[in-house]
């Protein structure tokens, strides 16, 4: 009996001894891993540092410790792309935008993931959970090919804002439907169901001066009917009007059908011309800033915050400022619809519209271990709770078992706008040459809006430019 | 004396200078070799491609490109009124202020507070003090006309602001070095002008006048070079719309090198600026030397 209780101790002793092994290996193995990533600074980046910081444990054991970098919206770019021209090797991953995925493929910066895909089930599941506009736009290049780049970190569409107080307003609803015939939408619902010319409706009939009563109320300096972007810099009018030729059934140069995609004939097409006189249509009941071609999105932000503006279209991204009482005069006046569009010819509507959000991806001087934990971030960033803690927060999920459930509606208010969006969106080209090709469109369509040159002339522009350009660079034969 | 010590005291004035050539050659003489040499080459700093040698079709590309001569015109143009602009202005300050009177000192501070401030935050004050809804020069007009005033709406327009908010920022500098020129005149030629009853001017022409020319001159060719290089008020304001009216060469340059990353293209088109600016700048100092020698 008492050798059976010394053996017993003895045994105890060793497993004791063999758990304490184990476990002070695995302190002692545990390594602490930074991993810097470049991100825009704004609110879907942000709540990802605090949910990093407060659920984020590595399943290596390792201690990882995920240090953002908030760069401004407006550098972001420049700044990320000195970082990675100058070969600092600064960052283990980044957010970028799904148009520099060419340039800085292209370059080397981007690491290409398909051998982990391929080795990994699990992220073979989240490609196949994810929504397949999303995997083309943000993880593809050459665009819509099987080589994957990247993870969507924020998937962003462009929606409808707008004060539920003045469209809901008794008196307004009245007024309108003696004027134009129909009812002012006030739901959610109903306003999802309007087109381009119901919003010229709303832009000519809440545009009001000083003075004049608007919901009961006299108001003191100009009130706007409608606003969306239409601003010089970066990609802030491209971004609206893309959505527009889309919608009209034209399109822009398309980089999947490279060397035989033409720009002559396509970007200049009779429905192209017409698709961006539509949009210039609109502009006329617009704040006055619209006609210097400063009025991009974050002018169009501040106008609604501001309560300058009944109706706007915005990226989702905007919409927590636009309900927080710190930064908004609107913040609980404000409802949330999907983006109208043109309507056909059986009553449907057609939504095209260009997608925004940015993926997120790793860069190619990372070693081994370092690759591992950032992978293993993305993973958990894709995972059904955390997508759900960041949907629940103000961010948006691109997984369709998240963004599809009845309770995803729910979190925040312009969910239910979300998910039918995805159906409807398209991508701006991928290709290295982007920028040149963004910077004089860009340049063209302000030209036009601010009433230089007709739409005709911008359009012939720009296609004349890209056919050069492109054919240069070896993408048109 | 140790034979280190010997060395120290032989060469202290080459030692004493050694580290600031240091500097200068890392800092500036390697880049700017470097990027000379860049320019002959085709390459771009987010492509994996080696560079090739091309000789001079950076060059020749650049000079022989519609847009780059595009944003010289409105250069050249901005510059021109910019810059006589700043003379005048800043001229009539200094006469303002080579006087005394009571609150001289305060109000001299407040007006060279604006060369003070960093070309972001005055970029962004005027990008709101003309912005149509909310600014207030619109409110200001508005409150005259009942309409908002749209200053950026049209290339005129949006040159003449960024003229302003240039001007604004930098006739104080002009006034400073014209100050100085205006009270180095020595009192008593004033006094003998006075005596022989002299015309204002007359007294400004020949007693005034030379002793301010040089740092007039200098006062051009500073604000000139500075005034080529127009970048972040143009940026902040207009980001060189409508279209492209206020697109200057120096934004050019920023967007090519930093935007299409073609890296030695845009080293060409800096050296051709940098060509230009020492062009202008010895033409001024050309006419320098020749006033001083016909003195």
């Amino acid at each position: 009996m008492k050798l059976r209780i010394t053996r017993s101790l003895a045994l105890l002793a060793g497993a004791a001894a063999f758990l304490g092994a184990a476990a002070f290996g695995s302190i002692a193995s545990a390594k602490d891993i930074t991993i810097n990533m470049a991100v825009p600074d704004w609110p879907p980046t942000r709540i990802m540092q605090d949910l990093a910081n407060k659920h984020y444990k590595a399943p290596s054991g390792n201690n990882v410790k995920l240090v953002l970098d908030f760069i401004p919206w407006p550098n972001y770019y420049e700044k990320l792309a000195a970082s990675l021209t100058s070969g600092e090797e600064k960052y283990q991953m980044a957010v970028s935008d799904s148009q520099w995925l060419g340039a800085n493929i292209e370059g080397g910066y981007y690491l290409k993931l398909n051998k982990f895909i391929d080795a990994d089930p699990e992220l073979q599941a989240v490609f196949k959970d994810l929504h397949p506009n999303l995997v083309a736009s943000y993880s593809t290049y050459p665009h819509k090919s099987d080589n994957y780049y990247g993870f969507p970190q924020m998937p962003d569409v462009l929606i409808a804002y707008y004060r539920k107080d003045l469209f809901c307003n008794a008196d307004e609803q009245a007024a309108f439907k003696g004027k134009y015939g129909y009812d002012l939408p006030c739901d959610p619902q109903a306003m999802n169901n309007t087109d381009w010319d119901m919003i010229n409706d709303f832009g000519e009939f809440f545009r009001r001066g000083s003075g004049d009563t608007l919901a009961g109320e006299t108001l003191t300096d100009d009130f706007y009917g409608i606003a969306y972007q239409a601003g010089i810099g970066y990609d802030f009018n491209t971004m609206q009007i893309n959505g527009f030729i889309w919608q009209h059934g034209a399109g822009i140069w398309d980089e999947t059908k490279e060397p035989d995609g033409k720009a002559l004939g396509v970007v200049n097409s009779d429905k192209a011309v017409a698709a961006f006189e539509h949009y210039l249509s609109l502009l006329q009941h617009m704040p006055p800033v619209v006609k210097t071609g400063t009025m991009d999105i974050f002018k169009v932000d501040e106008l609604f915050r501001e309560s300058k503006v009944a109706w706007i279209i915005q990226w989702i991204g905007f919409g927590e400022s636009a309900l927080s009482p710190d930064t908004s005069k609107v913040y609980d006046k404000v409802d949330f619809a999907m983006m109208p569009g043109l309507r056909a010819d059986d009553g449907s509507i057609i939504r095209w519209s260009n997608i925004g959000g940015q993926p997120f991806v790793l860069t190619t001087w990372n070693s081994d271990e370092v690759t591992q934990e950032a992978l293993d971030f993305c993973k958990w960033w894709l995972t059904s709770g955390t997508q759900t803690m960041f949907a629940k927060a103000g961010g948006q999920s691109g997984l369709r078992s998240v963004h599809t459930t009845e309770e995803y509606k729910t979190y925040r208010p312009w969910n239910h706008a979300f998910g039918p969006s995805l159906d409807w969106q398209k991508d701006v080209w991928h290709i290295p040459e982007f920028f040149e090709l963004l910077v004089q469109q860009q340049q063209e369509f302000d030209k036009a809006i601010t009433g230089q040159i007709s739409a005709k002339e911008a359009m012939d522009h720009i296609a004349q430019f890209q056919d050069e350009l492109l054919r240069e660079a070896g993408r048109i034969e | 004396m140790t034979a280190w010590g010997r060395f120290i005291s032989e060469n202290r004035g080459p030692l004493l200078v050694t580290p600031a050539l240091a500097v200068l050659v890392l800092m500036n003489i390697f880049p700017l070799l470097w990027s000379f040499g860049l320019s002959f080459f085709k390459y771009r700093a987010n492509r994996l491609q080696e560079p090739e040698f091309i000789w001079f079709k950076n060059y020749f590309k650049v000079l022989t490109d519609d847009r780059v001569w595009n944003r010289f015109q409105t250069t050249a143009m901005v510059v021109s009124i910019d810059v006589l602009l700043q003379l005048i202005v800043g001229f009539l300050l200094a006469l303002m202020f080579e006087k005394q009177f009571p609150g001289r000192r305060v109000l001299l501070m407040l007006v060279l507070t604006p060369m003070m401030l960093s070309f972001v935050a005055v970029g962004a004050f005027f990008r709101y003090y003309y912005e149509p809804t909310f600014g207030l020069l619109s409110q200001a007009i508005k409150s005259i006309t009942g309409e908002p005033f749209i200053l950026l709406a049209s290339p005129a327009g949006a040159i003449a602001g960024i003229i302003f908010a240039d001007v604004w920022m930098w006739s104080p500098f002009v006034m400073l070095l014209v100050l100085a020129g205006l009270v180095s005149v020595p009192k008593h030629l004033y006094e003998a002008a006075e005596i022989d009853r002299t015309s204002w001017w007359r007294r400004f022409w020949t007693i005034t006048f030379p002793y301010i020319r040089g740092l007039l001159l200098l006062a051009i060719l500073f604000r000139t070079i500075e005034a080529f290089k127009l970048f972040d008020i143009v940026f902040l304001i207009t980001e060189g719309g409508p279209g492209t009216s206020t697109e200057t060469i120096a934004v050019y340059v920023y967007r090519v090198a930093f935007q299409y990353f073609k890296t030695s293209q845009s080293a060409a088109l800096g050296y051709i600026l940098l060509f230009v600016v020492i062009v202008l700048t010895n033409l001024y100092l050309y006419f320098v030397r020749r006033r001083a020698e016909e003195n």
